[in-house]
C-alpha cells in the first residue's frame, strides 16, 4: 500500500547506486521528451483513489497522494525515474559527473515555462534545490540530500551540484523523491493553495477531502498529454470506489486498497487490470530488544514458523512477491534466493524454540496500524505462530498512536507495515531505528564503502553483504513485495504498469488511441 | 424576575458553557498521543526537522499560550491555517458548510414531514388498528441505525432504479440542480431517524393534549377534533416537542457524520474524521468547538422559546 509512507530517509552514507553508470565520470543521459500516444485526444480522465492529499504541497509532507497527483504531472524534476525504475533526463536534457564523483553538473533544457508564464531559469533551480537543503527546511525527505555542499549557477543553463563525498545513490534518490522538484520562486508562497510547475498538467482546483482537478498546461514545453481534465477522485471506502468504477463515475482504479476485490474485474473484457511491481516491503517488525526476541534463535524461528506464500495469496489475492529480506525486484542488487532462507517450516520453528529455551514458547504481541495489509495478515500470522507454541495477542492502533509507540518510543514486541521507500537498506544503519537492529555500524560501513565503490558491482557486493548479514540475524521477517493493481475502463491506455514511482504518471495517459512503442518501452502500459 | 433579566442569566450561562467546552476541547486534543509534526513529516523525517516543524507550528509554546492564541483568534474572527493542508481552515471549513447545512436543513424538513402527520395520526387513532400501526412503523424507524438506511436507500435508488447519485457531490456553483439532488438520498437518509424520534414525541404531546380539560371544553362547545387541536393544542403540545428538537439537533450533526461517510460527501464530519486522522489540531479544535457552539446556541433559543409559546413560563416566582 502507497498510502502511508514509512521508513527513514537513507542517510547520506547509506544507500547508493548509479543507475546510470553514474560511478564514471562524464556519463549523461539522452535526451528523452516523451513520444506521444496517437489518437484519442481531449475528453477528462477521472481517476479513483483511496486517500485524498492531505495538502496539496509536496515539500511540506510524505504523503504518497500528494506526490501521486502532482509529482511529474504538474511539477517537474531534472532527472525522474520512468515506470521501470530508470532515471531519465526531463527538465535537464543531459547530466555529467566530475572526475571526483562529487560534482553533478545539469545542462538545463531550453524554453521551460512555468504553468503561470514564467520561464524556467538556472536561478530556479538553484533556489528550489537550496531550499531542500537549507537550515530550517522541512522537506519529508530532507534527509536523501544531505551530503549537498554547494549549489551553483555555472552558466544561463547550467547548474552544478557538490556533494561532500561520492554517493552514487544521490542522483536516484533525486529523480525518485519530491526533493527535485523545480519550483517558480514567485509562487511558493501560495505553494499549498496554488501550486505551480513545468509539468504536462496545470493545478486547476480542489474539493477538500474529495476531489483535485488539473488540466492541461497550455505552456508545458513538451508533447501535450491526452486528456484534457484530469480529475482525481477520492473514496474513504473501497466499496463505494469499486462501484463508482463501475457505474462510470470514474474510469480508473490507481491502486485498489483490497486486492481481492480484483475478482469484481477479473474476466469482463470492459475493464482491465494493470498490476506491477512497488518499491513496498511488507514485513512483520520484531523489537529486536524485546524479551525473547533479543535471541536470534527465537527471531528465525518466527521466520520459518510464517507462512509468507499463504499470507499472499490469502491477504493480497496473490498479487505480490514473498522476498525473504529488505529488497525488492526492482533493486539492482536483488536476489530471489533470499525469499529461500526460511522456507515456511513450523517443524524447524519449534527444534529453535527449544533450542532458545522456550520449549513451550511465550506469550507476545502484535501491534497493527490501521491498514487492511496489516489488520488482513496479523491473525494469519498469529495462527502461524500459535501452532509453534507462541501466543500472539493482538493489538489494533491509530496511525499517530503507532508513530509515537512504535515508532517513536520503541514500545512494542511485533507489528506489521510496508516499508514503502524504494533502496530503503540503510534503515538498518540508524541506531536508534524502532526494530533496534544491534550490528548499525557495521552496516553503515559496508554502505558508505558500497557508496564508494566505482563500479555497480563493487557496491551491488556491499549491499549484498549487508542483506546476508540482516538475514541471518533475522533482524525481521519479511513477508512480500505487494504489487500497485490499476483497474481501469478497456479504452483507457498509458498508464504507469508498476508502482516503482511516488506519481502516478500520467504523461502518456489517455482515453482511446494507441501507445507508442517508446512508451512501452519505459513502462507505460498500453 | 423580568424576561430581560431571564435572558441575561441565560446569556451568561451560555458563554460559561461555552468556555467550559473550549477548555475541555483544547485539552483533550492536547494530551491525544503523536505529535502533528511527525505525524505531518512521517517516519523519513530527522529529529532536527520534526522539532523546525513543531516550532513553526507554534506547538512548542506553553500549553496556556497556545490556548491563548487560539481562543484569541477565535474571538477576532481568525480561524488560523490548517497545520495540514497550510490552507486557511475558514476557506475549507465554508466549503464543507456548503455540503453540511443544507443537508442538516433538508434531513430536519424531511423529519419534520414525517413527523408531525403519523405523530398525529398515531394520537389521534391511538385505540384503533391505523394508529398502532403507525406508531409500530416509528419504532422500526428508530431502530434502524442512519447508515443501514443509507445503504438501503443507495441499493434501492441509485443501483437497482438509477432514479438518484449513490454518493458524491456536485458543488452549488456547478450545478445547484446536481447538487441538491445529491443531497435527496443522504437528507432522507437522515431526516427519517429523526422523524421517527420525533413522531414519537409528537404523538404523546397530544395524546395528553387529548386528555386535557380544555381540550374537552374546546371539544364540548362544537369544535371538530383537528378544529380543537390547533386553536388549543398546538402550542401546548409544541413546548416538548421543540425541547426534543433543540436535542435532536445535536443528534442530527453527529448523524450528518455519518451519512456524509456513506454518500462520500465532502462535508464537516468527513473533514472532521480526516483531521482527527491527521492530527490536523487546530482545524478539529475550531470543528468541535464551532459545533458545541450551534449546539448550545440551539438550546439558549429553545429556551428563549418557552416564553413565547407559553406566557407563564418565567412569570412564576
Amino acid at each position: 500500500m502507497r498510502r502511508r509512507m514509512l521508513g527513514l530517509a537513507l542517510p547520506a552514507v547509506a544507500a547508493s547506486l548509479a543507475l546510470v553508470a553514474g560511478c564514471s565520470s562524464g556519463s549523461s543521459g539522452s535526451t528523452s521528451t516523451g513520444g506521444s500516444t496517437s489518437g484519442g485526444k481531449g475528453g477528462t480522465l477521472t481517476i479513483g483513489s483511496s486517500v485524498a492529499p492531505p495538502t496539496l504541497d509536496l515539500t511540506a509532507n510524505p504523503a504518497a497522494a500528494i506526490d501521486e497527483v502532482f509529482d511529474y504531472n504538474v511539477y517537474q524534476h531534472l532527472v525522474q525515474l520512468d515506470p521501470k525504475g530508470q532515471i531519465v533526463p526531463v527538465l535537464a536534457t543531459s547530466y555529467s559527473w566530475s572526475a571526483n564523483r562529487k560534482t553533478i553538473t545539469f545542462t538545463l533544457r531550453k524554453g521551460v515555462k512555468f504553468s503561470n508564464g514564467d520561464p524556467m531559469t538556472a536561478a530556479d533551480v538553484v533556489y528550489s534545490i537550496k531550499r531542500v537543503v537549507a537550515p530550517k527546511s522541512t522537506y519529508p525527505y530532507k534527509a536523501l540530500m544531505g551530503t549537498v555542499t554547494s549549489v551553483t549557477k555555472v552558466s544561463s543553463d547550467q547548474v552544478a551540484v557538490t556533494l561532500s563525498q561520492p554517493n552514487n545513490e544521490w542522483l536516484y534518490q533525486f529523480a525518485a523523491y519530491s526533493n527535485g522538484v523545480i519550483l517558480d520562486p514567485a509562487a511558493v508562497s501560495k505553494i499549498a493553495t496554488q501550486p505551480v510547475g513545468t509539468g504536462p498538467y496545470k493545478y486547476s482546483s480542489e474539493v477538500s477531502n474529495y476531489s483535485i482537478t488539473l488540466v492541461k498546461n497550455p505552456d508545458y514545453w513538451g508533447t501535450a498529454p491526452g486528456p484534457s481534465t484530469v480529475v482525481f477522485r477520492y473514496f474513504a471506502n473501497s466499496n463505494a470506489e469499486n462501484s463508482a468504477l463501475q457505474s462510470g463515475q470514474i474510469q480508473v482504479i490507481d491502486n485498489l486498497s483490497n486486492p481481492p476485490d480484483a475478482k469484481q474485474f477479473q474476466g469482463n473484457s470492459a475493464y482491465k487490470i494493470i498490476s506491477g511491481p512497488t518499491n513496498g516491503k511488507i514485513q512483520l517488525t520484531l523489537n529486536n530488544t524485546a524479551g525473547p526476541l533479543k535471541n536470534v534463535l527465537v527471531r528465525r524461528a518466527i521466520s520459518y514458523a510464517i507462512d509468507k506464500a499463504a499470507i499472499v495469496q490469502t491477504t493480497a489475492a496473490g498479487y505480490g512477491t514473498v522476498i525473504g529480506s529488505d529488497t525488492v525486484p526492482g533493486d539492482p542488487w536483488y536476489s530471489p534466493s533470499y525469499a529461500k532462507v526460511y522456507p515456511y517450516n513450523p517443524g524447524k520453528a519449534r527444534q529453535l524454540l527449544t533450542q532458545a529455551g522456550y520449549p513451550h514458547g511465550f506469550n507476545i504481541t502484535l501491534t497493527l496500524p490501521p491498514y487492511g495489509y496489516a489488520t488482513a495478515a496479523g491473525p494469519l500470522i498469529a495462527a502461524n505462530l500459535k501452532s509453534v507454541g507462541i501466543n500472539v495477542t493482538i493489538k489494533d492502533i491509530q496511525w499517530p498512536l503507532w508513530l509515537s509507540q512504535v515508532f517513536t518510543n520503541h514500545n512494542f514486541d511485533m507489528t506489521i507495515v510496508d516499508h514503502v521507500e524504494a533502496r530503503d537498506i540503510g534503515n538498518y544503519a540508524i541506531p536508534s531505528y524502532y526494530w533496534q537492529y544491534n550490528k548499525t555500524s557495521q552496516v553503515a560501513s559496508l554502505l558508505a564503502a558500497g557508496d564508494a565503490a566505482p563500479t555497480q558491482a563493487g557496491q551491488v557486493a556491499k549491499y549484498t553483504q549487508v542483506l546476508k548479514m540482516i538475514t541471518a540475524d533475522a533482524v525481521n521477517c519479511w513477508l512480500y513485495n505487494p504489487d500497485q493493481i490499476t483497474v481501469a475502463k478497456s479504452n483507457i491506455v498509458g498508464l504507469p504498469a508498476t508502482g516503482l514511482t511516488e506519481s502516478f504518471n500520467l504523461m502518456y495517459a489517455s482515453i482511446g488511441g494507441t501507445l507508442s512503442s517508446q512508451a512501452k518501452a519505459q513502462g507505460f502500459a498500453g | 424576575m423580568s424576561a430581560l433579566l431571564q435572558a441575561l442569566r441565560r446569556l451568561l450561562i451560555l458563554i460559561a458553557s461555552l468556555f467550559a467546552a473550549s477548555v475541555l476541547v483544547f485539552l483533550v486534543l492536547a494530551v491525544l498521543p503523536g505529535s502533528p509534526a511527525q505525524v505531518i513529516l512521517g517516519t523519513q523525517a530527522t529529529p532536527a526537522s520534526v522539532a523546525a516543524l513543531t516550532a513553526k507550528l507554534g506547538l512548542d509554546k506553553p500549553l496556556w499560550q497556545q490556548y491563548a492564541d487560539w481562543v484569541g483568534g477565535l474571538l477576532t474572527g481568525h480561524l488560523g491555517i490548517s497545520y495540514i493542508s497550510g490552507q486557511p481552515i475558514w476557506a475549507q471549513l465554508s466549503a464543507a458548510l456548503q455540503v453540511t447545512v443544507p443537508l442538516i436543513l433538508m434531513g430536519l424538513a424531511v423529519g419534520v414531514l414525517i413527523a408531525v402527520p403519523l405523530g398525529m395520526i398515531s394520537a389521534l387513532r391511538a385505540d384503533r388498528p391505523s394508529g398502532a400501526l403507525v406508531s409500530a412503523l416509528s419504532q422500526v424507524g428508530i431502530a434502524i441505525p442512519t447508515f443501514v438506511g443509507g445503504i438501503l436507500l443507495i441499493i434501492v435508488f441509485a443501483v437497482t432504479v438509477h432514479l438518484l447519485p449513490s454518493g458524491g457531490f456536485v458543488t452549488w456553483q456547478q450545478s445547484p440542480v446536481q447538487a441538491f439532488r445529491s443531497l435527496i438520498l443522504p437528507a432522507i437518509a437522515l431526516g427519517v431517524v429523526e422523524g421517527a424520534i420525533l413522531s414519537r414525541f409528537v404523538r404523546a404531546s397530544i395524546l395528553e393534549v387529548l386528555r386535557s380539560d380544555y381540550y374537552r371544553t374546546a371539544r364540548a362547545k362544537g369544535l371538530r377534533p383537528l378544529q380543537a387541536l390547533r386553536r388549543h393544542g398546538t402550542r401546548n403540545a409544541l413546548i416538548p416537542v421543540v425541547t426534543v428538537f433543540g436535542l435532536e439537533m445535536a443528534g442530527l450533526i453527529v448523524g450528518a457524520i455519518v451519512v456524509e461517510n456513506v454518500f462520500t460527501l465532502p462535508g464537516v464530519g468527513t473533514m472532521l474524521l480526516q483531521a482527527v486522522d491527521n492530527r490536523d489540531l487546530l482545524l478539529v479544535q475550531d470543528v468541535v468547538i464551532g459545533v458545541s457552539a450551534v449546539v448550545l446556541l440551539l438550546n439558549f433559543l429553545v429556551d428563549l422559546s418557552y416564553r413565547l409559546l407559553d406566557p407563564r413560563v418565567g412569570s412564576r416566582p
